[in-house]
């Protein structure tokens, strides 16, 4: 996403007692997640987190039918409950449907990923639309 | 279907607002659809100080000189022309049941536009030209047309053509509190951020008005709606007002709402509003 884009750029312009001390646990998942990617950890507050997505470590399990199919059902839950507040995003339909098709051809760590990769689309789709209720009204000019 | 009573109460608004440059909000109780309406022209104003306000009907090319030079030329041999022929022929082209068009509009369709979208009471709705267009041709048995594109926009044309240079004249009836609501959530559509890019129209056409994003340069938006439905190059035919909205909200990498949605109808409302004190100039076309 863009912002996390814009937050790394700034992160690195900054000092690094900003980058040592962000405020919430979301900032600083975000920091390290564009600074490193995923597959690393950080210490935040005395304990360590992982720089993955959620949805990535639901995806780090054995890669076969029954998990990729779970998975997939999930990630289509979540895509339903971002489309009704109409926040869905272009991609994630075709996702999905890419999963689907890795699944049926066997390729179940394919699957997996991708599946993981639409349900965070559908996560974030979620969040934007909370974050916009209270928000929207900082991008009118005044 | 429009009763003609805004034009009077339009008037009495402007100068209303005038005196003092009143505050709007972000909700109901505090929204004011006419002080939103005059900050942005100043926005504009001060934006491009240059640029005449009555020219933002003519959207980007009211302050990017060297598409203007292209789309002068291009309005030398109006490419919708043809489309405002056909859809003349169309309009005036009775349905199986001996009805036509005209039946179904205030002042037989002509000259009616500018008052478009409006607010319905009766319904709790907004409602837009194509819709109408649609609702005559079911209630005299025949079938809708396709909303983006093909005879809906050569229709829409005609009778865009029929209003030229009539000042637009959108109303937000004090009288129901659901007019109020339906402007605030086309306002609040257009400043919210979404899609994978994290993108609002306002993005783009507010704060990124004529400043190049990608290939393009997005116009102000100021003025977006009132020369639609619009003979589009990239698309070499007409298209209506929500094809545009749909495909500009796919940039921003959001699956697009469908033409005439209630988000894109409330859009539209809103964005008409903001273009009171403009005229009516469609049909239009655009690169
Ligand atoms: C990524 C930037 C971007 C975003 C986001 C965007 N637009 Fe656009 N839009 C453009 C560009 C570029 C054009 C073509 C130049 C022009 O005419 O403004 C355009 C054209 C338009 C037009 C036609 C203007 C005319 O004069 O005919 C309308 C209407 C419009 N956009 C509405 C919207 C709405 C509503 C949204 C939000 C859903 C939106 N746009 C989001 C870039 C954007």
């Amino acid at each position: 996403m863009i912002r996390k884009t814009i937050f790394a750029a700034l992160a690195l312009s900054l000092s690094a007692t900003v980058v040592a001390a962000p405020d919430s646990y979301q900032d600083a998942f975000e920091l390290n997640r564009a600074m490193y990617g995923k597959g690393h950890t950080f210490v935040w507050q005395g304990k360590e987190y992982s720089t993955d997505h959620p949805e990535e470590i639901e995806a780090a399990v054995e890669a076969n039918a029954a998990n990729a199919a779970a998975l997939i059902a999930s990630a289509k839950a979540k895509n339903a409950e971002v489309a009704k507040l109409n926040f869905e995003w272009k991609l994630t339909r075709d996702i999905i449907k890419k999963a689907e098709a890795a699944a049926a051809k066997g390729e179940f760590r394919k699957a997996l990923n991708l599946a993981a990769q639409a349900k965070y689309h559908a996560r974030m789709g979620i969040e934007q639309y909370h974050y916009a209720q209270a928000n929207w009204h900082l991008s009118v000019p005044e | 279907m429009k009763i003609k009573t805004g034009l009077m109460l339009g008037a009495a608004l402007l100068t209303a607002g005038i005196v003092q440059a009143a505050d709007s909000g972000f909700d109901l109780e505090t929204v004011n659809p006419e002080a939103d309406r005059k900050a942005l022209q100043a926005y504009f104003k001060e934006r491009f100080p240059k640029a005449e306000i009555e020219d933002y009907v003519n959207g980007i090319y009211a302050v990017d000189a060297p598409s203007r030079e292209q789309w002068e030329a291009l309005e030398e041999f109006p490419p919708y022309e043809f489309d405002i022929e056909e859809g003349e022929r169309l309009f005036n082209t009775p349905f199986a049941n001996g009805k036509g068009y005209a039946d179904c509009f205030e002042n037989g369709g002509i000259g009616i536009r500018h008052n478009y979208p409006y607010w319905n009471k009766e319904q709790g709705t907004v409602k837009t030209l194509e819709m109408e267009i649609n609702e005559c041709r079911e209630n005299n048995g025949e079938k809708p047309l396709r909303w983006s594109k093909g005879d809906i926009s050569r229709i829409s044309a005609y009778m865009a053509w029929t209003s030229r240079d009539m000042p637009i004249n959108i109303q937000v009836p004090k009288d129901d509190p659901r007019a109020l609501a339906a402007y605030l959530d086309g306002k609040k559509f257009y400043y919210t951020k979404r899609g994978q890019l994290n993108l609002s129209c306002a993005n783009c056409h507010l704060q990124g008005s004529n400043i190049r994003v990608r290939a393009d340069i997005p116009g102000p938006m100021l003025g977006q709606t009132t020369h639609w439905p619009v003979f589009r190059s990239k698309w070499g035919e007409m298209g209506t007002l929500h094809r545009r909205y749909k495909g500009c909200h796919r940039d921003s990498r959001s699956r697009p709402d469908q033409p005439q949605s209630e988000t894109f109808r409330n859009l539209e409302y809103f964005q008409s509003y903001m273009n009171n004190g403009l005229v009516s100039n469609g049909p239009g076309s655009r690169k």
